[in-house]
């Protein structure tokens, strides 16, 4: 277009010599050859805005190549950055005890936020911070927990270590927790009352696991402390462990705890395990009458998912020895200390319905647990009576939005204490 | 002199726990070696560069009905002796934070030959790497029915990893029955 502009130019320059001795002629070409001028520039000031409008609607060019798109190599094996991701679940519910209504409550039970921070492929931090009961304060029930925070370093593909505050591997619920990763809206009895979950302490953890599906874990780590055993409260009777569980809050550790996993995968859809946990429990307490009691707790676990069905279930005994002298101290008192105590369950579940993400299953489970189901024998008839086995029928429904988002409804009926029978609605997620 | 030999191997111990490991902690297999695994007859792996068009795309999101997490995967064409033998494919799939890398092989008539985990970065989950779930996969294709829980059985503690996987390989599959045919 330029070439063609000059081309004009030089022609009319040509003309008009030929013709300059007509003055008058002369001055209308120069009048025209101004008017072709002006004609012309705004032509070329249409061109360029055109060119830079084009310019600016065409896509940007991107600022790097993708290599992998286009020479087909793969994508980069391993994102040798240091990372950080954030997780969470929680959980919020409604209890309605179908004999006592005024019991009702609704409840923010659990808000969890965790987060990962790895520094490279074979080491990374985990820590998830925890709230129950939506408000903590001195008036408040509600509690604020450092639930996990743990260095996890890869030894090799198949041994890695945890040190610091971990989950303890044991039973089907105590690693994996998350609302959307049970049936119920509450936690089972066994697993909240014989297990206590969550269950972590203080200590070194190893792992390993093998390609036919079979993995273990072992270590060593904080106990409990049975100085903290308060027999004017029944929270022993809810759950002995949990009531003198120390979650490595300014934790005594004199004596160290040992434990030990294992469970196999090997054949899709099956899972088989079992654990056990041991400590002494005194932790040099002074003058406390038991200082050689031993906390020993074990479970065998197993659960079986062929397609749309899903059965499970878990037998759970605890022991602590060396009672009897604590329990002389303690008589008159409504919470002695068991020696024995236990629990099981069996439960089945069967995907109704599923649509893209969403389906829901209903499920049933049976358990039944005792937390005080044998006593060390005192002299003079000071043994206490042991508490009656309990029962806990559920049947309920899980119905997931999609596979991180659950609302849960369960009726649970009590064989011994049916007063707590009662209507459950919740909703859960996980992120 | 045999007791004093036995001891000391037992001082190694926290030693070996130490000491630096072979590179790569996570990672299981190699592209290359994985190839090879796959297709022990093929003579030539030619990168296939994966362009598809917005239609295509649409069309691989719909058959796949499930979100893409990792961007696209790299693809090779196999062949032996000049006679094509199927496909290759390396992808991402998110775990619960991170990252697994897998490779799936496809054959001449777009089954499943095979699927191998390349890289795996999460705290749980591993147990995706299992033979015997994997072997799940064998044989299926754009027309045969993949669902998580349905066809492919799940692994109690690996949930996610399970079903990202699935969901992954239905997309691999979606991608070679509309884009690379």
């Amino acid at each position: 277009m330029k070439k063609t502009l000059v081309a004009a130019l030089v022609a009319s320059a040509f003309a008009a010599t030929a013709h300059a001795a007509d003055p008058a002629e002369l001055e209308k070409r120069v009048d025209r050859l101004s008017d072709e001028i002006a004609a012309l520039k705004a032509e070329i000031a249409k061109m360029k805005a055109e060119k830079a409008a084009a310019a600016q609607a065409a896509p940007a060019k991107p600022a790097t190549i993708d290599i992998a798109r286009a020479t087909g190599e793969a994508p980069k094996m391993y994102e040798d950055v240091e990372k950080t991701t954030f997780f969470g679940y929680g959980e919020l519910n409604y209890y309605r005890p179908t004999h006592d209504t005024s019991n009702t409550t609704a409840d923010a039970a659990r808000v969890v936020l965790g987060f990962e921070h790895r520094w490279n492929d074979r080491t990374r931090l985990v820590t998830e911070l925890e709230w129950e009961h939506a408000v903590t304060s001195s008036e408040d029930q509600g509690e604020s927990e450092v639930e996990q925070a743990y260095v996890e370093y890869q030894i090799n593909q198949n041994l890695s270590t945890k040190t610091g505050l971990f989950l303890i591997p044991m039973g089907l619920l105590n690693e994996h927790h998350e609302p959307t990763q049970y049936y119920g809206v509450a936690r089972n009895f066994v697993e909240t009352a014989i297990i206590p979950t969550t269950w972590r302490e203080g200590g070194l953890l190893l792992h390993g696991n093998h390609d036919s599906g079979l993995s273990w874990d072992a270590g060593i780590s904080t106990g409990f402390d049975l100085s903290k055993w308060d027999a004017t409260s029944t929270e022993g009777q809810e759950s002995p462990l949990g009531s003198i569980h120390q979650e490595l809050q300014l934790a005594k550790a004199k004596d160290l705890s040992g434990f030990g996993a294992i469970n196999y995968r090997g054949v899709p859809g099956l899972l088989v395990g079992a654990s056990l946990f041991s400590g002494k429990a005194g932790q040099g307490t002074p003058d406390f009458p038991a200082p050689d009691a031993r906390v020993t707790l074990w479970d065998v676990h197993g659960r079986w998912t062929p397609g749309d069905w899903d059965i499970w279930g878990l037998y759970t005994r605890g022991h602590i020895s060396d009672t009897a002298n604590l329990n002389v101290t303690l008589v008159g008192n409504p919470t002695l200390v068991p020696e024995d105590f236990f629990g099981w369950y069996v439960s089945g579940a069967y995907k109704l319905w599923s649509k893209d993400e969403m389906s829901a299953t209903p499920f049933l489970r049976y358990e039944r647990y005792n937390t005080g189901w044998k006593y060390a024998t005192l002299p003079a008839g000071l043994t206490p009576d042991a508490l009656p086995t309990e029962g806990v029928w559920t049947a309920g429904l899980n119905f997931y939005l999609n596979p991180s988002v659950v609302f849960k409804m369960d009726y649970q009926k009590f064989k011994q204490d049916t007063t707590r029978d009662r209507f459950d609605l919740g909703v859960g997620y996980q992120f | 002199m045999r007791k004093r030999t036995g001891t000391s191997a037992w001082f190694l111990v926290p030693v070996a726990l130490v000491a630096p490991a072979p590179a790569g902690a996570t990672q299981y297999l190699k592209v290359e070696d994985a190839q090879k695994l796959a297709f022990p007859q093929a003579d030539a792996f030619t990168p296939f560069a994966y362009a598809p068009t917005p239609e295509q795309r649409a069309a691989v999101d719909q058959a796949a009905h499930a979100r893409a997490t990792a961007g696209d995967p790299a693809i090779w064409r196999v062949t032996a002796a000049g006679q094509p033998m199927g496909w290759f494919i390396v992808d991402n799939v998110i775990g619960k934070v991170e990252h697994i890398t897998y490779a799936v092989a496809l054959g001449r008539d777009a089954a499943v030959r095979s699927l191998e985990i390349l890289d795996y970065r999460e705290t749980h989950g591993y147990e995706v790497r299992n033979a015997a779930w994997r072997r799940q996969f064998d044989g299926k294709s754009a027309h045969t029915p993949l669902e998580f829980g349905d066809d492919i059985k799940n692994i109690s503690g690996a949930t996610l990893s399970c079903r990202h996987l699935t969901d992954g390989v239905r997309r691999l599959l979606a991608i070679q029955d509309l884009v690379l045919r």
